[in-house]
């Protein structure tokens, strides 16, 4: 059972065409990774499935209802939450506002959540999100989504700019999440890491979905080891 | 001993400075939200003041009521520029279009055409003129306190202020619309994400910053007995020398550059003549410019 699914979604701002009928179902309790180059598209997705970008055509259904073409905050209300590329915290507000914010209606319970999770957040709370390090911004970033108690929660290049051991710590993260129900979309650089965390994986190019399986056998498929592991990796798994 | 002329400067100042500090609240939440100035704000101010000499000619309620009536035309008129001068420009929100100068300019245009629309209807209307108010509402009883003379306005403007800049300050900092309003103002893509209605947001900032602005309004106008269409202007000005001052988009920045400001205008009368006085706004606009373009408290802003 899909608990969300895309159906040939297009996204054309101005004249050009930046998603081209994309097709793709995120499992309840699953993790799908998109995977793909710079600017392929992989972030546009991720904004018209969280109602940034208006998609062109084609249909977001959440729990069988359309939800393409909702505002952000609709979407936020339904349980579809996003870490965004580039973490879009709120710098000049402290770690605890960051987090009461996400909260929206929701309250404590969530944040004791939040900083077992993150315990590294619990020791900054009042010092201004602006003076976190990256690690520690991602962090906020992710705790912020999990405010909510989402559904679905979507991860933008939650690795990116990280040091090896946050990007460990990150992606153990996602799995000890996902143990607690949510269902994980994530877009990712480090394609290896992704996979290992995915059940299932597609890869995105120019637009268009280009493969789509279980992610052990993208792991293990010549042309992706080839572009996005550095070489024929998946053999050693 | 301080020569007593001075402190009575010093009170009219203060109440001066005031008014300016709820003016440049208005300029500085709207600024914050939308990254825009909005060039209609000294309108609302007129606006504030007209509906408060109307509310008094009609049925002469007491002067909490009239407060009252004032913000919530001031609140109406906030929400209605929004709609008519801000939102249409808002239509586009790919990234295209949020870092074009060319949209942020355009409300620039919209909103100064707005304020000439409602100052000449006001023309139109009421008379280029000064409208008679009922004397027994004018702010400027005297009060002697040992040497000073000051008048009962000083101290209800005073008030009057504090009250709203520290309910203001209360709802940033507490309540659920005030974190949203900070939370568009420091990012707002970042509020999309966590849920946040950006446009009831803009909308509620408009409707807050021009209920202050409203407010200042009837304040001078019952202090000087002054009402007439094209009053809006000078005051604007001051306040967003003010906001300038305070760095665009800090709001304690802008008090207590407004407060400065004030101080300095009504002081400046001891050395030369009150026609020069507004010089002084000038002249503080030009340093800052020159020296601190970042305003005396502004933060390093990035610039989206």
């Amino acid at each position: 059972m899909n608990v969300l699914e895309i159906e040939k979604l297009s996204l054309r701002i101005g004249v050009q065409d930046i998603l081209h009928e994309i097709t793709l179902g995120l499992a309840d309790k699953g993790i799908l990774a998109i995977l793909g180059a710079n600017g392929v598209g992989k972030t546009s997705l991720m904004r018209c499935i969280s109602g940034i970008y208006q998609p062109t055509a084609g249909e977001i259904r959440y729990d069988g209802e359309n939800i393409a073409g909702l505002k952000s905050h609709q979407i936020v209300e339904k349980g579809i939450l996003q870490a965004p590329e580039g973490r879009q915290i709120f710098s000049n507000m402290s770690v605890l506002e960051n987090l009461t914010i996400g909260g929206g209606p929701l309250g404590t319970q969530e944040l004791d959540h939040v900083l077992k999770l993150f315990p590294k957040l619990k020791e900054r709370l009042k010092q201004g999100a602006g003076s976190l390090s990256g690690g520690e911004q991602q962090m906020l970033c992710i705790g912020r989504a999990l405010m909510r108690k989402p559904k679905v929660l979507l991860l933008d290049e939650p690795s990116l700019g990280l040091a090896p051991m946050l990007v460990r710590f990150i992606f153990d993260l996602v799995e000890e999440i996902r143990a607690e129900g949510y269902a994980i979309l994530i877009v990712e650089q480090n394609a290896k890491a992704a996979l290992r965390i995915a059940d299932r994986a597609a890869v995105i190019e120019g637009g268009r979905i280009v493969m789509e399986g279980a992610a052990s056998e993208l792991a293990n498929d010549s042309r992706v080891a080839d572009a996005y592991l550095g070489g024929h990796v998946g053999a050693q798994a | 001993m301080i020569d007593p002329y001075y402190l009575q400067q010093l009170t009219i100042g203060i109440s001066l400075g005031m008014v300016y500090a709820l003016m440049a609240i208005g300029f500085t939440l709207i600024f914050g939200v939308l990254n825009v100035v909005n060039f209609a704000h000294g309108e609302v101010y007129t606006i504030g003041a007209f509906a408060g000499i109307m509310a008094i000619a009609a049925f002469g309620p007491p002067f909490l009521v009239i407060v009252f009536i004032v913000l919530a035309v001031g609140a109406l008129a906030g929400f209605g520029l929004e709609r008519l001068a801000f939102r249409p420009f808002r239509r586009f929100s790919d990234e295209a279009s949020l870092k074009s100068r060319a949209m942020r300019e355009a409300t620039l245009m919209s909103s100064l055409a707005m304020s000439i629309i409602a100052r000449e209807a006001m023309e139109l209307l009421f008379g280029s003129e000064f409208q008679t108010i009922d004397i027994s509402y004018l702010i400027n009883k005297p009060i002697e306190l040992g040497p000073v003379t000051i008048v009962n306005g000083d101290i209800i403007i005073f008030v009057v202020s504090v009250l709203m800049l520290g309910g203001l300050q209360w709802l940033l900092k507490y309540s659920s619309i005030g974190l949203s309003i900070r939370a568009v103002s420091n990012n707002p893509l970042g509020a999309k994400y966590v849920g946040i209605n950006t446009d009831r947001t803009i909308v509620l900032t408009f409707v807050i910053g021009s209920m202050m602005g409203a407010l200042a309004g009837i304040l001078v106008g019952l202090y000087y007995g002054a009402v007439f269409p094209s009053m809006g202007f000078i005051p604007g000005v001051k306040a967003f020398v003010a906001m300038v001052m305070g760095g665009l988009s800090s709001i304690p920045g802008a008090v207590i550059a407004a407060l400065v400001l004030g101080v300095a205008e009504s002081m400046s009368t001891t050395f030369v003549s009150s026609v020069w006085a507004d010089m002084v706004a000038y002249l503080f606009l030009i340093v800052t410019l020159v020296f601190f373009p970042q305003g005396l408290f502004g933060a390093r802003r990035e610039r989206v």
